[in-house]
């Protein structure tokens, strides 16, 4: 688009000045969009709704106010946001102490390279909960949450140790199972808090990657297998399924707010 | 909005005068249905209420208003139809049901709302913001997350099929 076009955009409805008129009348696109706007010139602007009945409306007023005295003080975005950390942190917390009484960290991998992994991953977790809860003026690009989901992934598989320490099915079954049950109380608080916002697929996704990073964390700092087929099919595949999950169930909750 | 935030009444009865009914005449064009609408302005008000935490301070008020009424009518018509009769991108179908009566019983009215209804939501949603909500362009983008050229780029194919259809139906009826 030209920025004559764009000015003859941000004219209509007014008097064209002299130089946007001559453009009009030698721009095609412009004629059309000119022809266009004023093809609904006698359309009256005033809305059909002073046709509405008052009475729906003055319910909608009265439940609003009702809703208004229940709740007189507002909840800040940021404190939900705090909410969903706090149980992060303690789900953390909590399961590195119940599964490191051996040993904090059992992941054989060069210490730096566990360091690096954990903490790109942390950033993730972290990053992600403010992407799905924060309100934004833009929509959440789906390109930038699929290249982080995507280089959190490339990064776990490649920062392994390679060595395998347990018989691959039994450790399988050990991580993806460990993996599901600490990501319960971190997916179900982040679908409470998400729920208090328009459903967006995205956000969902980066609530369900944020929530699920938890314990992707915790089996990177704890398990001992090192694998490229451990990691893919034991750590980074149920992290990815769990996401999709979040945002199944989530399309599927009722909305409580529809505010973006 | 400051004081509503604080929670005001009085403040929001003074934004509920003054947004009800343009509300509900948005999203009566934008859904096709009245009662729909009626419906919907609830939602959008007690989402205000309840979500005005997440207004952000500094930020215009009528594209968030209205960026919450169209996310209510979206959601209405992601629960309340088959999953075949949305758009392959969970979109507001480009078509209204032929019996659903039109807003008023004008013939150009009629007209324009058949032509608006046949166009894609992307293209139908920043026309009515802008015609018919007397929105900026800068307004509209705000109220869809959008860019302010993104939505003009938007605009400009819906207002140029808008035309194109117009002028079919004004054929048609000549005929």
């Amino acid at each position: 688009m030209k920025p004559e076009c764009s000015r003859v955009m941000d004219s209509l409805g007014g008097p064209l000045p002299a130089e946007l008129t001559s453009h009009v009348a030698t721009c095609e696109d412009c004629r059309a969009l000119v022809g266009g706007f004023d093809a609904l010139g006698g359309v009256p602007v005033a809305p059909p709704s002073e046709e509405a009945p008052a009475p729906k409306l003055e319910a909608a007023h009265q439940l609003a106010l009702k809703e208004l005295a229940a709740h007189p003080k507002p909840t800040p975005w940021w404190r939900e946001l705090l909410v969903l950390l706090a149980v992060y942190a303690a789900v953390l917390g909590g399961a590195l102490a119940w599964l490191g009484r051996d040993g904090m960290v059992g992941n054989r991998a060069p210490p730096m390279v566990v360091a690096a992994v954990a903490l790109l991953t942390l950033v993730l977790v972290g990053g992600g909960a403010v992407l799905a809860l924060a309100p934004s003026r833009r929509r959440l690009p789906w390109g930038l949450v699929a290249l982080a989901a995507v280089g959190v992934a490339a990064v776990q598989v490649l920062g392994g140790s390679g060595l395998q320490i347990r018989p691959p099915m039994r450790g399988m079954l050990g991580c993806m199972g460990s993996e599901v049950a600490m990501s319960v109380l971190p997916l179900a608080v982040a679908l409470v808090l998400l729920c208090r916002s328009a459903f967006q697929p995205v956000r969902a996704l980066a609530a369900g990657l944020s929530a699920a990073g938890v314990s992707l964390l915790v089996l990177h700092l704890h398990c001992s297998d090192g694998t490229v087929s451990h990691l893919l099919s034991a750590h980074v595949l149920p992290w990815l399924v769990l996401a999709g999950v979040a945002v199944l169930v989530r399309s599927r909750l009722p909305t409580r707010s529809y505010a973006p | 909005m400051a004081r509503f935030c604080e929670g005001d009444s009085a403040a929001f009865d003074a934004l509920f005068q003054r947004y009800a009914r343009p509300v509900h005449g948005y999203l009566t064009r934008l859904t096709g249905s009245p009662s729909t609408a009626e419906d919907l302005v609830q939602l959008t008000f007690l989402s205000l209420v309840r979500a005005r935490g997440r207004f952000q301070a500094g930020s215009r008020f009528k594209p968030w208003l209205y960026a919450i009424a169209t996310n209510a009518a979206r959601d209405s018509q992601r629960r309340g139809r088959r999953p075949e009769e949305l758009t392959p991108e969970g979109e507001l179908p480009a078509s209204i049901p032929a019996d659903t009566p039109g807003p008023r019983d004008s013939g150009l009215e009629n007209a324009v709302q058949r032509a608006l209804a046949q166009l894609p939501e992307g293209q139908r949603i920043p026309i009515l913001l802008h015609r018919f909500e007397g929105m900026s362009f800068a307004e509209v983008a705000d109220a869809m997350g959008l860019t302010e050229s993104a939505v003009k780029v938007r605009a400009h194919r819906g207002y140029e099929r808008l035309r194109e259809l117009l002028a079919a139906l004004h054929q048609e009826t000549q005929e």
